[in-house]
């Protein structure tokens, strides 16, 4: 054989040897390594982002959205690819000003950088204008952001989202898991475009699960108004801090809950400080004073130790573990013999501390009989320091021990008209409910039930527990008419209507002691028509830090206003005669 | 005696059965031929869903966009149904206050 093509058939095998040996090791030993480069390149893999559901509020018996999800576009740059000129027509024009967090020069000072955030919360129409000019080097990554139709309202109940997508404070931070679903997966084989191909073995498609659409009970009209009549008389009274609730006292529906002042969830940071986030009608305990003596005395007429009618000797203080505790009506007049009606229509320390002492079975002194009593109806029944099983953030509050600990007597001779405590807004209003709605203790809440296809879904809920009698929650309506009717209202609520609430100025403590000159303003009551079961309650408190702010000053006024409105609002026919 | 001509006898037609067999180029033709056939197959099956891919994407794109389009006007609309909307409007402005009239029963 000629030795040319003997030479040539030996470099052929040694080619082909080398090359069987090269493919070898490609595909044999370094196989996972280069399998996984090529799904690299043709497996798309993205995240489904499940959409946040939506926060409605009633408007009457129909469901409005008052927190929606709007798209909007992150525009990043490749400084190293993209042209300067053309992205800087299209992207640091005029249209664009309000979106951009860089200047040109900043985006293009470093062009060794692969990427450089220019825009964000970018409307659709603009993106879509950035999109159709196929800019190399740009890269348009869609969104959510929350958007609020109805502006400020509520805000300090709706709460916000914050940049990462979760939930904060209000109602959406306590549903948060609820509002924000779960992300699906897309893993598929993809063409050079990242289109999802269906061919190939290994493509995986998990659905997102959307966070459910919220309905709230709040009634917007109620909300805005409440608003409205809370604003108008801060900027009266020249007060600065202001909370109210509005319920449905037999269903324990929320129908409003305003804190003032209130701040733009849709630019949540330009607050001043994180305070104007809080809750106070849930979050915020506070020292209730004298509305509890509608707690004390209802405990009393449970237990069917007094009536209205039952007296006691005012002397104007009483003397407690050494501790001497003055009404805050000193009158001469209001001295000597003295019903629980009037002690009740004058806020008289003396008369519930009268009360906690027929309660303990003893009329001459507090007993631990008579505040482990108190203790029972306070948490258990009313549900004073305890969670009142609202969906929102709350807190507790405090209710100390009726047995542990010094000075319990005098603890709890305080406690009956509201100090040395602590407790939310909605612990008393729901506590409230309880004394004026037949005596059962119904759960507040703020969901009225989900949206699904354009339909209202109502949540279930269970009939509240009779926790009093329905007497004693008959002869509570009567004392709060007749205290609110007494002496206070001036002729502020129409004829045929059957109004009655109590008045809690509380001292607060500064250094460690109560304040003199100090004082926060709250009123507590219920609306409707003798003889029937009232048809709404309303807690107003309103005051100003370093401020005396009397409770019929300040905040009776607001709750007659308010009731006013739900009167008319509500529809309610007045009873004739 | 002579045995006639006529006499019945089995018949005599002969089928020959030679195994015919195919040479070895034609079965690498043929087998090429069916390899090539099922591939054109796959090919066209899979650049038919593939197409089926891209019609796809076009819809949902194009889903999405309406979708966007829609979130859009109904924000749109709850804005310009919203209570400060209203209150602020013209017509509110020029609206009259109530007078309680009494209650029908």
């Amino acid at each position: 054989m000629d030795n040319r093509v003997k030479t040539l058939r030996v470099v052929l095998f040694a080619v082909a040897g080398i090359i069987s040996l090269r493919l070898f090791f490609v595909q044999i030993v370094q196989n996972g390594k280069w399998v996984a480069k090529a799904e690299e390149q043709h497996t798309l893999e993205n995240t489904i982002k499940a959409k946040r559901g939506e926060i409605y509020m009633m408007d009457g018996s129909e469901p409005v959205q008052v927190v929606m999800n709007e798209r909007v576009y992150t525009i990043v740059i490749d400084p190293m690819v993209a042209n300067e000129e053309e992205v800087g027509k299209m992207i640091f024009g005029e249209d664009m000003k309000g979106y951009l967090t860089a200047t040109k020069e900043e985006a293009f000072s470093d062009k060794t950088k692969r990427y450089f955030l220019v825009a964000r919360g970018v409307p659709r129409a603009e993106a879509l204008k950035i999109q159709s000019e196929e800019l190399s080097g740009v890269y348009i990554k869609e969104g959510t952001k929350r958007v609020y139709p109805e502006g400020t309202l509520g805000a300090r109940m709706l709460g916000f989202v914050n940049a990462d997508g979760e939930g904060q404070y209000g109602v959406e931070g306590a549903l948060n898991d609820e509002l924000k679903g779960k992300d699906g997966l897309l893993k598929t084989v993809a063409d050079v475009n990242s289109v999802a191909l269906s061919i190939g073995d290994n493509n995986v498609k998990i659905p997102a699960e959307d966070g459910k659409n919220v309905v709230l009970t709040i009634d917007r009209n109620v909300q805005s108004n409440v608003e409205r009549i809370l604003q108008q008389k801060m900027d009266e009274f020249g007060k600065d801090q202001a909370s109210a609730v509005v319920m449905n006292p037999k269903t324990g529906e929320i129908l409003a809950m305003v804190n003032l002042p209130g701040y733009d969830p849709a630019n949540y940071g330009d607050v001043e400080s994180a305070d104007i986030y809080i809750n106070r009608v849930t979050e915020d305990p506070y020292e209730p004073a004298s509305v509890c003596k509608g707690f004390t005395f209802a405990t009393g007429i449970d237990l069917g130790v007094l009536t209205p009618e039952t007296t006691y000797t005012n002397y104007g203080y009483e003397t407690i573990d050494g501790w001497q505790i003055k009404n805050a009506s000193q009158y001469e007049y209001l001295l000597g013999t003295t019903s629980i009606q009037k002690a009740f229509n004058w806020s008289l320390n003396t008369g519930s501390i009268y009360a906690l002492k027929l309660i303990g079975g003893d009329a001459t002194q507090v007993t631990e009989e008579g505040r482990k009593k108190l203790y029972e109806y306070y948490t258990d029944k009313f549900g004073l320091g305890r969670e009142t099983g609202v969906e929102l953030y709350e807190s507790l509050g405090l209710i100390g021990d009726p047995v542990e600990g010094d000075g319990r007597d005098s603890l709890y001779a305080n406690m009956t008209f509201g100090q040395n405590m602590l407790v939310t807004m909605m612990q008393v209003i729901s506590g409230y409910n309880t004394l004026v709605n037949g005596g059962k203790k119904v759960t507040p809440t703020i969901v009225k039930g989900e949206m699904k296809d354009g339909e209202l879904i109502e949540k279930q809920r269970g009939e509240g527990e009779q926790v009093i009698a329905e007497t004693t929650s008959a002869t509570m309506r009567e004392m709060l008419y007749g205290t609110r009717t007494a002496y206070r209202t001036n002729g502020t609520d129409p004829a045929g209507y059957y109004i009655g609430g109590k008045t809690g100025t509380a001292q607060v403590i500064r250094d460690g002691k109560y304040s003199m000159d100090e004082w926060v303003a709250t009123y507590v009551g219920f609306g409707g028509v003798e003889g029937e079961l009232p048809e709404y309650t309303v807690m107003v408190r309103i005051w100003k830090d370093g401020e005396t702010t009397s409770a019929e000053t300040y905040a009776l006024p607001v709750f007659s206003e308010i009731s006013n409105y739900m009167i008319k609002y509500l529809k309610i026919k007045p009873k004739e005669g | 005696m002579r045995e006639s001509s006529s006499t019945w006898v089995r018949n005599r037609n002969i089928v020959r059965h030679t195994p015919k067999t195919l040479g070895s180029v034609s079965q690498t033709v043929i087998f090429g031929v069916l390899v090539l056939v099922v591939g054109l197959i796959y090919v066209t099956q899979g650049t038919k869903a593939t197409s089926y891919d891209y019609e796809l994407s076009k819809v949902e794109s194009e889903i999405a966009e309406l979708q966007a389009q829609k979130e859009d006007l109904a924000f749109e609309r709850s804005k310009l149904t919203s209570i400060g909307a209203n209150s602020s409007s013209e017509v509110a402005a020029n609206m009259e206050v109530g007078q309680v009239s009494g209650y029908a029963e």
